[in-house]
């Protein structure tokens, strides 16, 4: 029993992630989808769970907040300025570097995890890959045995896919 | 074309909602006419009893309310157009249009604070010599009874047109429609310039010049998203309300449009904070008393302190972290509950703008006060009868929507 790939192209982004939702509710797991766009509703057909970023995101944004509230207090503690009779602690201004410490360092962490997570940069093209899938064409590669091949084909066609060919 | 439809959505295709003719009839027409005889009894026997300040400061309050609910929810309306809104068909665009017939009863009862001028606007009484040339009654009245009016003209014939069918073919249509019709896409930024514009007189006029020598120059586009945002709340509730009463798989039924709805809500109630903290902060700095008087009387001066604390818990600490995760927004119970306070929010809001300014010392809330909203809250209700059964239909037609549409 040998597992061989199935290429599949499709122009719609709709048909494509309907294929997908035949795929999984055919219990064909093991499939990689290319898309020239971002596509939700490609996302949703997958059906993965929540990436883990917006923990990171979570991390970064309180990190962000605590090094605002360090840099406020800590530097009015440093240089004791008397402004207008004011508080030396006064929360207002702080407010605002907190926040924008917490937007900037959420980003970096976030920015950060999807590099990593995500393993780009790499040189690397995932299996089956096709130039068109970077233009104007969503692609699905299928990976199953042999005998369920045949399944798959016509499953992928009937969901509309303009090309089907194996590939090593 | 059925054959070809992948099995979901045979499936959703296959539960068609029953369609809703009405919801609201003679039942509401009644109650709500009560409420309003309510209303104006308290008020005529409070004028009688010689608490006129009390009523005309309730009168205030609820105009400045209802009325921005009514008119923020049409320039929601001209707002999907301009950004091409699809996702939930024709039907948000009726719910946004169907407080409107209040513009009209709002922009007479304007007429009305005319004969409690005298206790409402402190220049009345006691003129400013250098801000006579703005602050005068007959000036007052006339620009302000124009920027209503033309509002209420404006936002009539926007609707007019959006109800027709070319407008509703394309919220409907799947790609075949590129734009809406030519003349919705003159009126809809029509309605929504007139509504910033107008919308910070009424602010400068109706609420600023009520403490005379007090001025913030982002005050007047602080009030009109506040509008914004209760008109935008209106409709989540009533969408939360309505999901229960037009039988099944009614539009409201549909997760995505709730969580929509939601997200609106979600994201003007940080606007609304974002604005706020914008005056708070160059008041704060600036630190001229004839600027942060206002602040301090109602921020730190009790019995305001805590009505104004519980303005921000209510308009945006309740909806930030309540409707943050997604299944919050679909969830109709939630959605609906915030949007109802963030509505009573926005009465607190309105009210601690207002009276500050009049009755410094105590709260003068009581029975009539609150009767007269009562009264304000069933006019309300009956100028919304008519746009609700339409908001039924739309919502009950089984057009194809978002993802099915596209």
């Amino acid at each position: 029993m040998s597992t061989i790939a199935i290429r599949s192209s499709f122009a719609d982004e709709t048909e494509c992630a309907r294929a997908i939702e035949e795929l999984r509710a055919a219990g064909v797991g093991d499939f990689n989808t290319f898309s020239p766009i971002p596509s939700h509703k490609i996302e949703h057909a997958i059906g993965r769970p929540k990436s883990p970023v917006r923990w990171l995101v979570l991390a970064g944004g309180i990190a962000g907040v605590l090094t605002g509230l360090a840099i406020t207090i800590g530097t009015t503690y440093e240089w004791r300025l008397n402004a207008g009779g004011k508080p030396l602690l006064s929360w207002p201004p702080f407010i605002v570097i907190c926040f924008e410490m917490m937007v900037l360092l959420g980003g970096i962490f976030g920015f950060l995890g999807v590099l990593q997570l995500s393993g780009v940069p790499t040189t690397a093209t995932a299996p089956g890959y096709d130039a068109r899938f970077g233009e104007d064409r969503f692609g699905i590669v299928v990976r199953c045995d042999e005998e369920q091949a045949a399944g798959v084909e016509s499953m992928l066609k009937e969901s509309g896919a303009e090309e089907v060919s194996r590939c090593s | 074309m059925s054959a070809n439809l992948h099995p979901v959505h045979r499936e959703r295709a296959a539960k068609k909602p029953r369609a809703v003719e009405s919801v609201a009839g003679t039942t509401m027409r009644t109650v709500a006419g009560a409420m309003i005889a309510i209303g104006v009894s308290a008020f005529g026997l409070a004028l009688l009893r010689g608490e006129a300040a009390i009523a005309w400061e309730a009168y205030l309050v609820n105009l400045l309310f209802f009325l921005g609910i009514a008119q923020g929810a049409v320039a929601a309306s001209a707002a999907f157009y301009l950004t091409q809104a699809k996702w939930g068909g024709s039907t948000p665009y009726r719910l946004a249009e169907a407080f409107a017939p209040f513009l009209w009863v709002g922009f007479f009862l304007f007429f009305g604070l005319y004969f409690g001028r005298s206790l409402i606007f402190p220049w009345v009484t006691h003129p400013i010599a250098q801000k006579a040339a703005w602050l005068n009654t007959p000036f007052l009245f006339a620009r302000d009874g124009i920027g209503l009016g033309a509002m209420a003209l404006a936002s009539f014939a926007f609707i007019r047109v959006s109800r027709g069918d070319a407008a509703r073919a394309w919220a409907i249509a799947t790609d075949e429609i590129e734009l809406p019709p030519h003349s919705i896409r003159v009126l809809a930024p029509l309605v929504g310039v007139l509504f910033a514009a107008v919308y910070s007189l009424i602010a400068f006029d109706l609420v600023m010049s009520l403490a005379p020598v007090w001025r913030s120059t982002l005050f007047g586009w602080y009030f009109f998203a506040g509008c914004f945002l209760s008109g935008l709340a209106a409709m989540a509730l009533t969408a939360a309300v309505l999901r229960g009463r037009l039988g099944e798989n009614n539009l409201f039924t549909n997760p995505t449009v709730m969580h929509d709805f939601g997200k609106m809500v979600f994201a003007f109630s940080v606007f609304w904070i974002y604005l706020l903290f914008a005056q708070y902060i160059v008041i704060w700095y600036g630190d001229l008393p004839v600027e942060t008087f206002f602040v301090v009387q109602r921020v730190h001066h009790m019995p305001w302190s805590p009505l104004s604390v519980a303005c921000l818990v209510l308009i945006w600490m309740i909806p930030f972290t309540a409707l943050m995760s997604v299944r919050a927004k679909k969830t109709p119970v939630i959605l609906g509950t915030v949007a109802g306070l963030s509505l009573a929010g926005m009465w607190l809001e309105r009210y601690v703008l207002v009276v500050p300014s009049l009755s410094l010392d105590a709260i003068p809330f009581g029975a009539t006060q609150f009767l007269i909203s009562i009264g304000f809250i069933g006019a309300f209700l009956i100028s919304a009868v008519p746009g609700l059964n339409r908001v039924a239909q739309a919502a009950t037609s089984g057009e194809p929507v978002g993802d099915e549409a596209e």
